[in-house]
């Protein structure tokens, strides 16, 4: 009997430290993964919107030609190699030789070549930014693209994702009018699932690409993308089961934090390191009094960080220091050395700038009254223009909440500039020349474009530097650029840079390896995998 | 009455019934006009900025360039040969889209009228025939209260009951998302994902049919033709099916057929608990995205369907009420 008995001990240890010894033993194919894409997206064309939803379905679909690390660094995809000259102005991309299209095409140089020079750079939402020095990509043989670039342009190998810069077959989308095509809801792509269904409403169905040119991947049979309008629904539907993981604010933070208490389900905060949301309050600079630097200082000291990150956003964030976020430290990018306006004495410092601005306080302690537009994003922006609003009567400024819809709100802040301060969030995508000169730099303030520079400040020492480091190829001294122009813009606060937004994702733990890059839901599940 | 008649009545109804929805349209479409921001702006933000060029491009594209009596005078011309456009946002023409969410609407929309037609009367017959027992009030209270509560809360409640807790049914969605059955599996799964939206949705209108039906009833049954049924020596059960409930079931057809006009509208709020995917969610989104081809096209086919609607009811009419007549 004990003999019996330590045989199976044995057995079990045995078992056990094979399972742990090597984990890859264990990543078994099958299963469906049900995700949560909120909201629905428009359409499945991610070459010509970047509408945030469409990629969460199509990431999955089309391959780019390179993959990133959590590191941030570029990884072979498509591209199995790449140089770059010395000048940084002429980058040679490797293709696969084993690529094919959902289609059974194979992929050639003169198909990244079409998405590159007829589709991103001229329709792309970024890629016509992305690729505005691109002048050519040269197609010596049938598997290498040489991109020929005007200037240096260190931010682009950052930006050939499949979420980002999509390689599209052109046999299918040379064919007719791009911005009409038919296939924009048809998508055909190199990536681990092959686009089935779509019904309008419901769901997204994806199904294994048998012919992946990684073998042996993906795992998952099928990734059914579902759409659910109500939070508590979508909520329901993962404490159920039903579905097995959401992202992007798709479950509310308390929600999040309640799921996170059940046994098959973990939350992590992980996956968007080369998003970087940074929630902001913007300013109109050129509206009295805010025109006023130290009026606007006074601002950024009177908001209380770590209260609305704890308070509103359930902790899911991290006190933001400027307009670069410190997912950027890796590469030096980031620097916390600015003007620090998350201080204990925050009030004190703020009630002195103001007096000394030439605003004391008036009847009922008040020194002049703004209105504070909220981003119509949902609840929790409501809940911190309140906040704002408690803080800012702090040091003597009374602000009045306006709450309009997405399109009057994008109107009134960035056609009309009729606005005084208004919360709003960005994402640093990959680089700060994509995601960040858009904030702060003279040449965007763009009356009628939405999302770039809306308080329409400037100032000609950060523009240079921003410029240089544009087409700066040294890693190192495009850092130093951009810590200087931290220093001044903070100092300035345009804007006020509030926190970095990390967005829960909810996973059943069920299935495992699911956010496995930096671009987490934006990423392709190759290697997810069901228990 | 004739056949013929009534086909001629049917014509003349439809007829008519054309400058009521160009004129439906034509409101629309000047109405979207004032709401501030447009397609390309939202579609732009939505996209988390983009530079001006593609801004201008997005309005070209759209016709967003032209005036707006340009506008107008295309969009109606092309409504005159039943094209309903390009939604640009959707990268779809306007036509299938509505069509896709159609039948799942219609599906919602049928079971509800027929839960809640069917449940209504039914308690308010025996709420009339049990009048002031304790049985007519509690049906009285139970309508009040479903009358009441909110229609997301209910769903919400009937979500935590039935699926999570009791782990009956789904929690949302038309189908099971992972299965994709066919056939009569499919039917099955629809069916089982239908019943929590269209008991939501009934509620409020089993509540309100109740109620109706229960007062019309005592209303009928003062009425002199009652006591002449009576005096005929009729019993009151055949008094009450085949005089009463008939006479007071006018009301409850009219009410029905302002409901299913509510219905579209209404199921907004229930196809977002349950993420039904009919046309309400629809209207919803793209009047956020100011998507007006799609918007337009939306309400073009709710007022056809309002007429058709209002056709059928009067037709009922006449069935139910052999005193009206087609004139």
């Amino acid at each position: 009997m004990r003999k019996l008995r330590t045989a199976i001990v044995a057995a079990v240890v045995l078992v056990v430290s094979a399972i742990a010894g090597s984990p890859a033993s264990a990543q078994k194919p099958g299963g469906t993964l049900v995700q949560i894409t909120q909201p629905e997206p428009p359409n499945l064309a991610p070459y010509i919107s970047t509408s945030a939803p469409i990629s969460q379905v199509t990431a999955k679909i089309y391959d780019g030609l390179l993959e990133y690390g959590f590191d941030l660094k570029p990884k072979p995809s498509l591209a199995e190699s790449w140089q770059i000259s010395p000048d940084g102005k002429t980058v040679a991309f490797k293709l696969r030789k084993d690529v094919k299209f959902h289609d059974g095409k194979p992929l050639t140089a003169a198909d990244v070549k079409f998405t590159i020079m007829e589709v991103l750079k001229k329709v792309h939402p970024r890629g016509i930014n992305t690729f505005r020095d691109v002048t050519d990509v040269e197609t010596p043989d049938d598997f290498t693209a040489v991109f020929k670039l005007a200037n240096a342009a260190p931010y682009m190998l950052a930006a050939l994702s499949g979420y980002e810069s999509p390689i599209l077959p052109k046999h299918v989308f040379g064919q007719g009018d791009i911005k009409t095509h038919p296939n924009a809801n048809q998508p055909i792509g190199t990536g681990p699932f092959k686009f089935v269904e779509w019904r309008r409403g419901e769901l997204v169905r994806l199904d294994k690409n048998p012919d992946y040119w990684r073998k042996g991947l993906p795992y998952l049979d099928r990734i059914v993308v579902r759409f659910i309008n109500d939070e508590a629904t979508r909520t329901a539907a993962l404490e159920k089961g039903e579905a097995h993981v959401a992202g992007f604010g798709a479950v509310p933070y308390n929600d999040a934090k309640k799921l996170a208490q059940l046994p098959s389900i973990e939350v992590t905060t992980k996956g968007y390191e080369m998003i970087s949301p940074v929630v902001e309050l913007l300013i109109n600079t050129k509206k009295a009094p805010l025109d006023n630097q130290k009026v606007r200082q006074a601002m950024a000291y009177a908001v209380d960080r770590q209260f609305v990150i704890d308070n509103i956003w359930f902790g899911f964030g991290k006190p933001a220091t400027g307009l670069i976020s410190s997912n950027f430290a890796p590469s030096g990018l980031y620097t916390a050395e600015v003007t620090k306006y998350q201080v204990p004495d925050g009030i004190e410092r703020a009630n002195k700038l103001l007096d000394e601005a030439g605003f004391p306080r008036k009847d009922g302690g008040i020194r002049f009254e703004i209105v504070h537009d909220i981003t119509p994003y949902g609840p929790e922006w409501q809940r911190f223009g309140e906040v704002v609003q408690q803080q800012l009567a702090k040091v003597g400024i009374k602000a009045t909440l306006r709450y309009e819809d997405v399109a009057t709100w994008l109107k009134r802040i960035y056609s009309d500039y009729d606005f005084a301060l208004t919360s709003n969030f960005l994402y640093n995508l990959p680089d700060p020349v994509l995601g960040v000169h858009r904030a702060i730099h003279g040449k965007l303030i763009r009356q009628g474009t939405v999302f770039v520079n809306g308080s329409q400040w400037s100032d000609p020492r950060a523009d240079e530097l921003m410029d240089k480091a544009t087409i700066e190829p040294d890693a190192e001294k495009r850092a130093e650029y951009y810590r200087e122009v931290q220093k001044i813009a903070v100092a300035a606060s345009p804007i006020i840079w509030v926190f970095e937004l990390n967005f829960p994702t909810v996973i059943n733990k069920r299935y495992k390896d699911v956010i496995a890059s930096p671009l987490g839901i934006y990423a392709n599940f190759a290697t997810a995998w069901r228990e | 009455m004739g056949a013929a008649r009534l086909l001629r009545y049917l014509l003349r109804r439809i007829l008519q019934a054309i400058p009521v929805v160009l004129g439906v349209v034509v409101l629309n479409f000047l109405l979207l006009q004032l709401a501030p921001g447009d397609a390309a702006t939202v579609l732009a933000g939505e996209a988390g900025g983009a530079p001006a060029e593609y801004i201008q491009q997005l309005r070209e594209r759209f016709g967003l360039d032209k005036p707006v009596p340009v506008q107008l005078a295309v969009y109606v011309k092309n409504i005159l040969v039943l094209d309903l456009g390009y939604s640009f946002r959707n990268a779809s023409p306007v036509l299938p889209l509505i069509l896709g969410r159609l039948w799942p609407t219609l599906l919602l929309m049928g079971t509800t009228l027929v839960l809640s037609v069917g449940g209504g009367v039914l308690l308010g017959l025996f709420a009339a025939v049990w009048v002031r027992s304790w049985k007519d009030h509690v049906i009285s209270l139970l309508a009040i209260i479903s009358y009441a509560m909110p229609l997301f809360w209910i769903g919400l409640m009937l979500i935590l009951l039935f699926s999570i807790k009791l782990d009956w049914l789904p929690t949302s969605g038309m189908e099971d998302a992972a299965a994709f059955y066919e056939g009569w599996e499919r039917a099955a799964d629809i069916a089982k994902h239908l019943i929590l939206p269209a008991v939501t949705l009934s509620l409020f209108y089993i509540a309100l049919y109740a109620r109706l039906m229960r007062a019309t009833m005592l209303d009928q049954r003062g009425l002199d033709y009652v006591t002449t049924a009576r005096a005929k020596g009729l019993a009151e059960r055949q008094i009450t099916i085949r005089h009463v409930v008939r006479n007071a079931l006018l009301p409850v057809v009219t009410v029905a057929g302002v409901q299913v006009g509510g219905l579209l509208g209404g199921s907004v709020v229930v196809e977002s608990v349950f993420a039904w995917p009919g046309l309400g969610q629809l209207a919803f989104q793209s009047l956020f995205a100011r998507d007006l081809n799609l918007l337009l096209g939306i309400f073009f086919i709710s007022s056809c369907l309002v007429v058709v609607v209002n056709i059928i009811v009067d037709i009922v009419y006449i069935l139910l009420d052999p005193r009206i007549r087609v004139g």
